[in-house]
């Protein structure tokens, strides 16, 4: 006896992932090459980044703590993008510093000094690297009573005391924002619960996408001032800031993606509660 | 040629050799996936020298005569003596050392970090003027954060005169829970999704790009 023919139904249930991976990889390169772009709005958790910059006071630095590296290069480097182009753009000073993992210092020092260049910043000026340090909460710890000493050599091996910029810069109180830009947890928890907390040092954060819905309660709470999530945040700061780059480019490529997914799971979905529909009624 | 370029390449090439498991599990991707591992360790391991033993504790024990820093890893040695019956003691000191340096700091960091939220959690309910959706939304979020906890309450069976309406918060706590868990999957997909773009961005503007300038000047 021969099996009975499988239905539609059931075939899209079962839409083999080879199909599904190349239609995914055509939308993207179909919306990379031939882009209709899609409007991006500013979200509040978005603002709130670029309001906590605008608002350090002139005598005060930004600490943008880079704890990423090339694994989520795709979201965090458009967000450390955005971030230094904000601090540039409201003639902030700041200093660039890595918990771990070690390559997002230099990852970050390249898109800082990129970015200088088209603003005229310079180095020990406007701008400087705290470099790699090792040691998680001791470093914390040790930066909130004596940065020189806590820092030692900058991302050159330079004593930081002797940068311009670091002029007066003693410890905790010469911080006016940290931004943590990362793609690990518990980082954020470690800057909370010794440096924003305790010496009520101003936050603001950026995280990839898989992590962030973890991290909204401190936003709700006030402990983090604003938040970006994802390529999406970094795209939505492309706009605070006026320019348009990466970021954006992948938000409107991923917008259409998402299209093509809903639809995947909607097709699926139909062909479930059709399938079933179908055999109840036949053996009714 | 230019070493830009060669980089580029290896850089493509490994691209693409990574994704050839979407195919199917084969020894190209295998391949990769191994160099990738041995480059990360081995560069982990250069820049916990270059970046931070070299200067924190070899050039200040050698050159500025700070002797004592000898000590340093011999403490850190005693950890080996977890493989001795006899001298397991040792490692023991120095994981209780550890142990209560940990403690200690999460002891001084769980304030700081839980307790704002816990103030949060306190929110104006009886409507007032100018708080309009805001007072909704204070609703919605009281309720679920009651349920929530509800949920993981398991002190009274949910049966009977005060178990049984516990069962029901419980279970509406439940589907909270599901619609974040919802979200956090939704965010894992766009996040997953946006490495994806990065790395076929690369593809066509840094690598073909680089042969075909009509792609690089496709406004990406």
């Amino acid at each position: 006896m021969q099996p009975p023919p499988i239905s539609f139904w059931h075939r899209a249930q079962q839409i083999p992932r080879h199909y599904i991976y190349l239609l995914l990889a055509a939308v993207v390169v179909w919306q990379l090459l031939f882009p209709i772009r899609l409007p991006i709005a500013p979200s509040v958790a978005t603002r709130g980044v670029y309001d906590a910059i605008a608002a350090v006071p002139d005598d005060q630095l930004i600490l943008i703590s880079t704890d990423w590296d090339a694994s989520t290069e795709a979201e965090t480097a458009p967000q450390t993008q955005t971030v230094i182009e904000a601090c540039f753009q409201l003639k902030k000073r700041f200093c660039i510093m890595n918990l771990s993992p070690p390559m997002g210092v230099k990852l970050a020092h390249d898109i800082a000094q990129k970015t200088a260049a088209r603003y005229g910043a310079s180095y020990g000026v406007d701008w400087c690297n705290w470099g790699y340090k090792y040691g998680y909460d001791n470093v914390l710890m040790a930066i909130a009573k004596n940065i020189p000493k806590a820092i030692g050599g900058d991302f050159y091996g330079k004593p930081v005391s002797s940068l311009p910029m670091m002029e007066g810069v003693k410890d905790v109180k010469s911080i006016g924002l940290v931004v943590e830009i990362t793609g690990l947890s518990g980082l954020t928890e470690m800057w909370i619960g010794l440096i924003q907390g305790p010496y009520r040092v101003p936050f603001a954060s950026a995280y990839t996408a898989v992590m962030a819905p973890g991290y909204y309660p401190f936003l709700d709470s006030g402990q983090i001032k604003g938040m970006l999530v994802g390529a999406k945040g970094a795209a939505e700061m492309e706009v605070l800031v006026k320019r348009p780059g990466k970021a954006t480019d992948i938000m409107n490529v991923q917008s259409w993606a998402h299209v093509l997914i809903i639809a995947l799971i909607l097709v699926g979905n139909a062909g479930y509660v059709l399938a079933r529909v179908r055999a109840g009624g036949r053996e009714r | 040629m230019n070493p830009e370029l060669y980089i580029l390449w290896a850089t493509a090439i490994a691209t693409l050799g990574i994704y050839t498991i979407l195919y199917r599990e084969n020894p190209i991707s295998r391949l990769f996936e191994h160099i990738f591992v041995g480059l990360s360790a081995g560069y982990l391991v250069a820049s916990t020298w270059t970046l931070n033993l070299e200067g924190k504790w070899w050039r200040p024990m050698v050159t500025e005569r700070h002797w004592y820093w000898i000590f340093a890893p011999i403490v850190g040695l005693l950890f080996y003596f977890i493989y001795s019956r006899r001298l397991v003691w040792l490692a023991r000191l120095v994981m209780g050392l550890f142990f209560g340096t940990a403690a200690g700091y999460l002891f001084r960091e769980f304030f700081p970090i839980y307790s704002p939220q816990l103030y949060a959690c306190f929110k104006p309910l009886r409507p007032g003027a100018g708080l309009g959706w805001a007072v909704l939304n204070n609703w919605l979020f009281v309720i679920i954060v009651l349920t929530v906890m509800t949920y993981f309450f398991f002190s009274i069976p949910h049966e009977g005169r005060i178990g049984r309406p516990l069962g029901r918060s419980s279970l509406l706590g439940r589907w909270f829970l599901m619609i974040a868990f919802g979200a956090m999957f939704g965010n894992t997909v766009m996040a997953r999704m946006s490495l994806f773009i990065g790395r076929v961005r690369f593809l066509l503007t840094d690598w073909l790009g680089h042969y075909l300038p009509w792609l690089a000047g496709r406004g990406l």
